[in-house]
């Protein structure tokens, strides 16, 4: 008979947190007691909240739920003083059902399904509007992408992950061109993948998995994928590493991480360069207050490295008005002059002049990519790491 | 399988019913949710099965889909002693107070009840349990589960 070890178990003292993940389906208590005993010593440490977080837990049954429920309510029992609240995330669907009962029975338990709140200003992202420049800036740099993706090594045939797959349009157009034979598509916006799921059904699209979760602490098991994508979107997370270790996390060896990341400041025009590179240094300027790095393109190759990737791959490319529709190039200027200046600019109490100038450099992007002899572009960098076999 | 080949092995349990929830899963709307959701109930299930089972025969696991209910049997050997188990759990799946008596199962002293895993699956996971004596000896117990949007 085997002993399941395919849980993980360590206690933060600072943050008065025990956490839990993995799989916990014993047969007997004897099998998880170095866990118990763990919990138990760190419940005794400490004063105030004591946080137990199963975030992800992907599995447990009713052997060690019993376990640690009875050890907790021993613990709370006899100290009122303390406080233990469970963490539990609704990816996992089981949890916050399994552990609310205990806290109908326990005054000094609680259960806190953790939610977004995690990522400042994206609100402004998934609510301002945003869909329509999302599907009109992945129109534009499919045109670059279908043959840089390529070149990092997608190829048909492969198991791959789009996170943070926003409305889902990448990864439809990555299957329908590049055939991998799975498209697991993640995000924590469920309005979004409300999107994908449509759009993928209005066009018969079968392939593609949208699945909900956090992508800084996804509930996909180690190494499953050849190749990893997270589009225009560790810029605007705060801790951008974090997305990245779980990106490497789920890459199986010798597979790829892909990302795609832009330096505002490094759009431009002509005509009217000068106010327009203003207004994208302000851009960038307004974004770090949201603790949004847009500035992170460049940066790329070294958060790949620290992380542990090797034979790292950079291009860079210009989107531009010469892409396609010149007006597809100025509806997205005008989505982010909507956003920037219309709400992300206002809510951090910019002047009334400020806004003004701010906006100017947008409406002068805007005249550059419609002028007939103007040039407006916008940076992209594209990066990937090989996860060492 | 045979049944001794299945209960030889605890970790066959989990192995099994998250390799089958994931595949069973993968069209649903969230994959990911659906196959947590799918893997923890048929645990439950076959943790039930590998505790209370007749001596020898197969082992069987189907799945079905009927709509957006996936149902799940196992058929298995089943002596005087299993029957009489399933019997007195099948009462029990009829009581109106289920979710009390789940409850109370779920965080009673002493030794397990043994029946709380199909408690469980029955209150947590709504599950509209069936359990049928068939030829041969053999024992059919069947969840439908209904999982697509039990939770947000």
């Amino acid at each position: 008979m085997s002993i399941d070890r395919s849980y993980q178990a360590s206690f933060n003292e600072n943050n008065q947190e025990f956490v839990i993940s993995g799989r916990l389906r014993p047969q007997s208590e004897a099998e998880i007691k170095p866990l118990t005993e763990a919990l138990a010593k760190s419940l005794a440490q400490v004063r105030g909240t004591f946080y137990l977080n199963v975030k992800r837990l992907a599995r447990l049954n009713n052997v060690a739920f019993r376990t640690i429920s009875n050890l907790v309510t021993q613990v709370c029992g006899t100290r009122p003083d303390l406080r233990v609240e469970v963490v539990t995330s609704s990816v996992m669907g089981w949890s916050t059902r399994k552990f609310l009962p205990l806290a109908e029975r326990l005054p000094n338990f609680s259960v806190n399904e953790y939610d977004k709140d995690f990522y400042p200003g994206q609100s402004y992202l998934e609510e301002g509007g945003f869909i329509p420049i999302l599907r009109n800036q992945t129109k534009l740099t499919w045109h670059h992408e279908k043959y840089i993706l390529p070149r990092h090594g997608l190829r048909p045939g492969m198991n791959m992950a789009d996170v943070c797959c926003g409305i889902g349009d990448f990864a439809v157009l990555v299957q329908k061109e590049l055939k991998p034979a799975r498209i697991l598509a993640l995000d924590h916006s469920r309005t979004s993948l409300d999107y994908a799921r449509k759009v993928a059904a209005d066009f018969g699209i079968s392939d593609i998995e949208y699945v909900y979760g956090d992508a800084s602490e996804m509930a996909l098991e180690d190494n499953q994928f050849d190749f990893v994508t997270c589009r225009h979107s560790l810029q605007v997370f705060d801790r951008p590493e974090l997305i990245l270790r779980e990106l490497f996390r789920i890459c199986k060896p010798g597979g790829r991480v892909y990302i795609t990341n832009e330096k505002n400041s490094h759009c431009l025009g002509e005509p009217r360069a000068e106010s327009i590179q203003w207004t994208y240094n302000e851009v960038a300027r307004l974004w770090a207050d949201y603790k949004m790095d847009i500035e992170l393109g460049p940066k790329s190759r070294r958060f790949l490295i620290d992380v542990g990737f090797e034979d790292i791959k950079v291009d860079s490319f210009m989107v531009t008005n010469l892409d396609g529709d010149p007006q597809g190039f100025a509806d997205i200027i005008q989505s982010w002059e909507n956003v920037y200046a219309g709400e992300m600019a206002r809510d951090r109490g910019d002047t009334p002049e400020f806004i003004a100038k701010f906006r100017k450099g947008f409406q002068d992007h805007i005249y550059a990519a419609l002028h007939p002899k103007g040039y407006a572009g916008w940076p992209i960098w594209a990066a990937s790491g090989r996860k060492p076999a | 399988m045979g049944i001794e080949a299945f209960a030889s092995e605890w970790l066959h349990c989990d192995r099994i019913s998250s390799y089958l929830a994931r595949m069973v899963s993968h069209n649903r709307t969230d994959s990911l949710l659906y196959a947590n959701l799918l893997s923890s109930a048929l645990n439950e299930l076959l943790e039930t099965a590998f505790a209370h089972h007749g001596p020898e025969g197969d082992f069987c696991c189907r799945v079905s889909r009927a709509g957006n209910a996936d149902v799940i049997e196992l058929d298995f050997p089943c002596d005087a002693k299993t029957l009489s188990f399933y019997n007195e759990a099948a009462k029990r799946l009829q009581q109106a107070d289920l979710t009390e008596t789940y409850h109370s199962a779920l965080f009673s002293g002493g030794k397990p009840d043994p029946h709380l895993g199909l408690l469980e699956v029955a209150v947590d996971y709504k599950a509209q349990i069936s359990i049928q004596q068939e030829k041969g000896n053999r024992l059919k117990l069947a969840a439908e589960l209904a999982l697509e949007g039990a939770t947000a």
